[in-house]
């Protein structure tokens, strides 16, 4: 087909571009940190292996391998999860302002993992700490609870009410935070730290047992979710044209659902809620190549894992030496953003 | 080809169709009218599977509706409904090329069918532009040209089957010489053997194309024959309560209803 004049870049060249910068931001994330680690070092710990270290070196070595590089992985995986997230979100609701966190979808998810950690605990006798895996079952149960009510409370047949969708996604953060302070009030101290990991985003706690965690949801999501694109270009059009289109819509509807509760439900339980990556990474690239799911999704992927790489590298070196949790920093360049969508919609309208 | 046998439509204990039965055979066009709220859109989704028939049946091809996969019937059946809500900024072209998604005929021929199909609908200055920022009519010709896609092979006459097109109200939004133009799509398509069902309001744009009209009012089947059996001055009181005269055209000879 013709190239598209409308349409700033490629997606071809859009993706050039992006993997282009990948690989520069996550060396700039293995370098920034309390103790800066210069490119020549890092280059040469993780070309030598094993062998090589000595002096000083053995000691950046420790930080790469231990702290850094899970940190960067981890930031990668939970990024790409949460963009690649929002854009299914936006297509399902069929509206570009659905964000996983904005809906109350992410806090569904830390209510889930925090009835885990606080009930497990409590059933399990000698409070022995439940694995990862439960308590991202807790997330993934929680994830769906909430997108099911939202969706049936601001779905109707002529498409999704952006007001109820924001209203409903209020009121079920509000509930989700009242569940989340009773659970802190019955937690002891050690559970508490952990719950209160997902209120704010958080990559601190990365280890490679949540890298494998994510890599393995990202892994299962990225053969999924590519078969669902034709179908949800055709959703754009509205439920009942998809559906003329020969698209099974209430399968298709409840196969979008679990992956996106899934992918965010996996991406709170090892990192937390991290707010407005989902929003804003699909609607740069919208802007750049167009609403198409085939280059959207794959695409805001990729841009969602640079996002958050960088602002974790800054939320590192802004107060250096202690560091902001990485959701402030991604609320502090969404909600203006956020905005700035809705004042453009007003005028729109 | 297309056929409904004493059709009834109940939602929520609100009666919307009553025993409606009418036979579309190959390559007809069959004009869908009466006042608003008559049940002509609400007849027309039950006929593309949006509801399920209360009473009676729907028969494609001599077989039962419910029986047909949606993907199956996709391939052949296509649905303009009466208005759309698109947000997201896809360009006219890319809106048209969603027609070709129940098939699999590779992207050289679609992107043959998608220029063919603007083309058709005179908007093929429109392929690059933005959806979202088109006028109603030109958004509406868009969305005709992406079901005459959805549907080409049988528009074009090169098909084994029998194609299906539905429209609610298709020329609400065009100009007169797009309302011609609708009526020009619609009588050469039906000659290639596509059967066409349409919702219209225009008595005398129908009366140029349909081979059949049916007059619709409060969910009952008033009337149905030929556009020269029903267009006359005591069913046009009965069904639309408006008082009219119906001559006939200078030219072509087809009735016209004067108010």
């Amino acid at each position: 087909m013709k190239r598209l004049n409308t349409r700033l870049i490629t997606p071809q060249l859009c993706a050039v571009i992006l993997l282009i910068m990948l690989p520069l931001v996550s060396v700039l994330g293995l370098m920034t940190g309390p103790v800066f680690i210069p490119l020549s070092d890092i280059l040469s710990i993780m070309l030598a292996g094993d062998g090589a270290a000595n002096g000083s070196n053995s000691q950046e070595k420790l930080i790469i391998e231990i702290i850094r590089l899970p940190r960067v992985m981890l930031s990668l995986i939970v990024g790409a999860l949460l963009a690649a997230c929002g854009a299914l979100l936006q297509g399902l609701f069929r509206n570009p302002l659905a964000d996983p966190a904005l809906i109350g979808v992410s806090a569904g998810a830390s209510v889930g993992a925090s009835s885990v950690i606080v009930f497990g605990s409590m059933v399990n006798s000698g409070g022995v700490m439940l694995g990862l895996s439960a308590i991202s079952m807790g997330a993934f149960g929680g994830a769906i609870v909430a997108s099911v009510i939202i969706y049936r409370l601001a779905t109707g047949p002529q498409g999704t009410s952006v007001a109820t969708m924001l209203l409903a996604g209020i009121a079920i953060s509000a509930l989700a935070g009242a569940a989340t302070n009773t659970l802190s009030y019955l937690a002891d101290n050690d559970m508490l730290r952990r719950i209160s990991l997902w209120q704010m985003g958080n990559l601190q706690g990365a280890s490679w047992e949540r890298v494998g965690l994510g890599a393995l949801t990202a892994g299962c999501l990225a053969v999924l979710i590519p078969r669902e694109t034709g179908a949800l270009n055709a959703m754009l059009l509205g439920e009942s044209e998809a559906r003329h289109l020969g698209i099974n819509v209430e399968w298709l509807k409840r196969r979008l659902i679990i992956y996106s509760a899934l992918g965010v439900a996996i991406s709170v339980a090892i990192a937390g809620v991290i707010a407005f990556v989902g929003l804003m990474v699909p609607h740069l690239i919208r802007l750049l190549v167009g609403p198409d799911h085939r280059s959207l999704l794959p695409l805001s992927a990729l841009a969602g894992a640079i996002l958050l790489v960088a602002a974790d590298a800054l939320a590192r070196v802004v107060i250096a030496p202690a560091e902001l949790p990485v959701g402030i920093v991604t609320s502090l360049l969404g909600a203006p953003f956020f905005l700035w969508l809705l004042v453009l919609q007003r005028g729109r309208s | 080809m297309l056929k409904t046998n004493s059709v009834g439509l109940t939602i929520s204990a609100v009666p919307l169709l009553n025993n409606i039965s009418i036979d579309c055979p190959r390559g007809s066009v069959t004009a869908l009218m009466g006042p608003n709220g008559a049940g002509k859109t609400s007849l027309l989704k039950v006929i593309a599977g949006e509801h399920k028939a209360s009473q009676g049946r729907v028969e494609i091809n001599g077989q039962s509706r419910e029986d047909w996969k949606q993907s199956e019937i996709a391939k052949f059946m296509a649905v303009l409904p009466q208005s759309s809500t698109l947000e997201f900024a896809f360009t006219a072209q890319e809106v048209v090329a969603l027609g070709r998604t129940p098939h699999a005929t590779g992207l050289l021929r679609d992107a043959e069918i998608i220029i063919g199909a603007l083309a058709k609908v005179d908007a093929s200055y429109l392929a690059q532009r933005s959806f979202v920022q088109l006028s109603g009519g030109e958004k509406q010709r868009v969305q005709l040209a992406r079901v005459l896609a959805q549907i080409w092979e049988h528009c074009e006459g090169d098909s084994a089957t029998d194609g299906i097109l539905l429209l609610d109200e298709p020329s609400a939004a065009f100009d007169l010489a797009h309302q011609l133009m609708l009526i020009e799509i619609v009588q050469q398509i039906a000659a290639r053997g596509v059967t066409v069902v349409m919702v219209m309001h225009d008595l005398n744009l129908a009366a140029k194309c349909a081979d059949q009209m049916v007059f619709m009012n409060c969910g009952q089947c008033t009337a149905v024959g030929t556009v020269k059996e029903l267009l006359t001055p005591e069913l046009i009181a009965k069904v639309f309560s408006v008082d009219a005269e119906v001559i006939t055209h200078p030219l072509q000879g087809t009735p016209m209803v004067v108010v």
